[in-house]
């Protein structure tokens, strides 16, 4: 059997990008979370903000690492989503870029806007 | 000219600075009362008390936010981000609506961009002067005049940075630290920083921000749709453009009615060419429908000429204002508003949370009685201070021990020592107490709150 797209199973670069944000923002949640359970006790947190819900150190522990990766996975797909609908490479050459509008003085091809308003 | 700096000259299109022209009419009447309220409101409600406090204060070390009247605690968080989402979905709803209104008269950017504009324009004047200033070599005028509007607008930042802080830093005494020179380190800094952003945003920056760094100009195109508000040129109407004297038979010249006179673009304040499309740097401002208007009555043609229209009506079809989307935003947008109102209203101003001992699960008394001890946290969130009575509502064998009687200040939290007592035979195990709170006179403010009572398991 041949196949026409000898590589037809690798992923498209949509596909990467969601990759990457999903794997960076783990990354980087993980190292929060380990930076700020070095500082702080999430028993002090449960007391802290949730004493309604017993929740346990467990829960508190998962809890702030979700929210971690929650806040990183935003990040990073706010990233990748400013850098896909930004402009394209070569826009600070000028390409792509549409041509500077021309501007000209009213009056000059048409004598009745000729007001100070206009000047 | 070097080949290596040719070489460095073409790699790089600067992009032209836009002057933008002063435009009168009723689209720039309407920003500019936007720019009133919007502006008058950030610059004077820190100034206005409100039921003893400042109107609106965040007050981070005391983790009380006052907006309005209203006193959010920590535990109130659910509020304030239901009432981001309200912001979101009223932005989707907008938007969906009637396109880019946010930018074009709401957007802090842009306000903001528009009084920096009114100071440029009141010390260099209107576009054509201060392109000319621009270009002419520097001399006493041009010095005078530039040195004049970094003032005003350095001036204009930091009041706008003190304000940012005023937000957070009760405002009168804020400025008070101002006259003394008794500012703290933070409060100098996050002034300093927002009063930079100001002028780099508003004076500097201006239409780059919403080109390059606005992520709303990025996805609103997700909620246009056909029948969304644009700024468009009726080209089948205004082409072939052309210079003319209203005498002048336009049959005869083959013209349409666009007189080719690039006002359109000389107010635009992102500099682009309405009349090439619609394109995502238009922030929706109507100044060139303002502008064009006026046009087309000294020419004595018919106004509209660029107008806020529609996909659809452009290419001749029916326009429809109740859309699928539009109804399912403004539904989700009604039930939360509502839900907002009336859990705000319904708040009970008084919070109770049972800590238990963490060293001792219970304790056995002499007399064959259990004893749990609890650290009470009372949160007394009126504005007015109570007396509390504290009672077992469940069990009548337990005996609810309390000192000092809760008593608690407008707005105060207290910590309180809790002992419940129950004789060893009134059961095994892990108990559920119902303990109910209210306040001793009027108003009645009741709160029932839930914990555990141990006893020993055999």
């Amino acid at each position: 059997m041949t196949t026409e797209h000898p590589v037809n199973r690798r992923w498209n670069r949509r596909q990467r990008d969601w990759a990457v944000v999903f794997w960076i923002s783990f990354l980087s949640a993980s190292a929060g979370a380990f930076v700020l359970f070095g500082l702080v006790d999430p028993l002090d947190m449960v007391n802290a903000w949730a004493d309604e819900y017993d929740i346990g150190m467990r829960l508190a522990y998962g809890l702030a690492f979700a929210f971690l990766y929650l806040v990183c996975f935003l990040a990073a797909a706010l990233t990748m989503f400013m850098i896909r609908t930004g402009p394209s490479r070569g826009h600070a050459k000028g390409e792509g870029k549409r041509p500077i509008p021309e501007v000209q003085d009213p009056s000059q091809s048409s004598p009745d806007i000729d007001g100070e308003d206009w000047k | 000219m070097s080949q290596e700096q040719d070489a460095a000259a073409s790699l790089y299109r600067k992009d032209p600075k836009v002057y933008p022209r002063d435009v009168n009419g009723s689209f720039a009447s309407l920003r500019k009362l936007a720019v009133f309220v919007l502006l008058g409101l950030y610059y004077i409600l820190p100034w206005i008390n409100w039921g003893g406090h400042q109107s609106v204060l965040f007050d981070l070390p005391a983790r009380k936010f006052y907006i309005l009247g209203l006193t959010f605690w920590p535990q109130d968080f659910i509020f304030l981000t239901l009432m981001l989402i309200i912001a979101g979905l009223s932005l989707f709803f907008v938007t969906a609506v009637a396109g880019r209104l946010w930018c074009g008269y709401a957007c802090p950017q842009t306000v903001w961009t528009e009084v920096f504009l009114w100071m440029e324009r009141l010390v260099e004047g209107d576009r054509s002067k201060r392109m000319k200033l621009d270009a002419s070599p520097w001399n006493k005028n041009k010095i005078l005049r530039k040195t004049a509007k970094q003032a005003l607008w350095i001036i204009f930042a930091l009041w706008t940075g003190f304000t940012f802080v005023g937000f957070f830093t009760p405002i009168r005494g804020l400025g008070e630290a101002v006259v003394n020179f008794q500012l703290g380190g933070w409060e100098t800094f996050w002034m300093l920083f927002y009063s930079f952003a100001t002028y780099g945003n508003a004076g500097i920056l201006r239409e780059q921000v919403c080109k390059y760094m606005c992520p709303y100009a990025r996805f609103q195109s997700a909620m246009f749709d056909k029948d969304t508000l644009v700024i468009a040129y009726d080209e089948a109407r205004g082409e072939p453009r052309g210079g003319r004297s209203k005498k002048d038979n336009l049959a005869e010249k083959g013209l349409g009615d666009c007189i080719g006179c690039t006002l359109c673009v000389q107010v635009c304040p992102t500099g682009i060419d309405i009349r090439e499309g619609l394109q995502i740097e238009c922030i929706a401002c109507a100044a060139c429908i303002d502008v064009c208007d006026q046009v087309m009555e000294k020419m004595d043609y018919k106004k509209g000429l660029i107008s806020y229209t529609t996909e659809h009506k452009l290419s001749g079809a029916e326009s429809r204002v109740f859309r699928p989307r539009i109804f399912v935003y403004a539904v989700l947008l009604l039930a939360l508003v509502a839900g907002v109102i009336f859990s705000v209203n319904n708040r009970v101003l008084l919070r109770a949370e049972f800590l238990r001992d963490r060293n001792a699960l219970y304790r056995e008394l002499p007399d064959n009685q259990i004893e749990n001890v609890y650290t009470l946290k009372l949160i007394n969130m009126d504005f007015k201070a109570h007396q509390y009575k504290v009672e077992v509502l469940n069990n009548d064998d337990i005996r609810l021990l309390i000192s000092p009687e809760p008593e608690l200040d407008a707005e105060e939290v207290g910590n309180f020592i809790v002992r419940m007592q129950a004789p060893a035979s009134a059961g095994k195990g892990s108990m559920k107490v119902d303990v109910k709170f209210s306040t001793v006179g009027e108003p009645v403010i009741e709160r029932t709150v839930s914990t555990r009572f141990l006893m020993p398991f055999e």
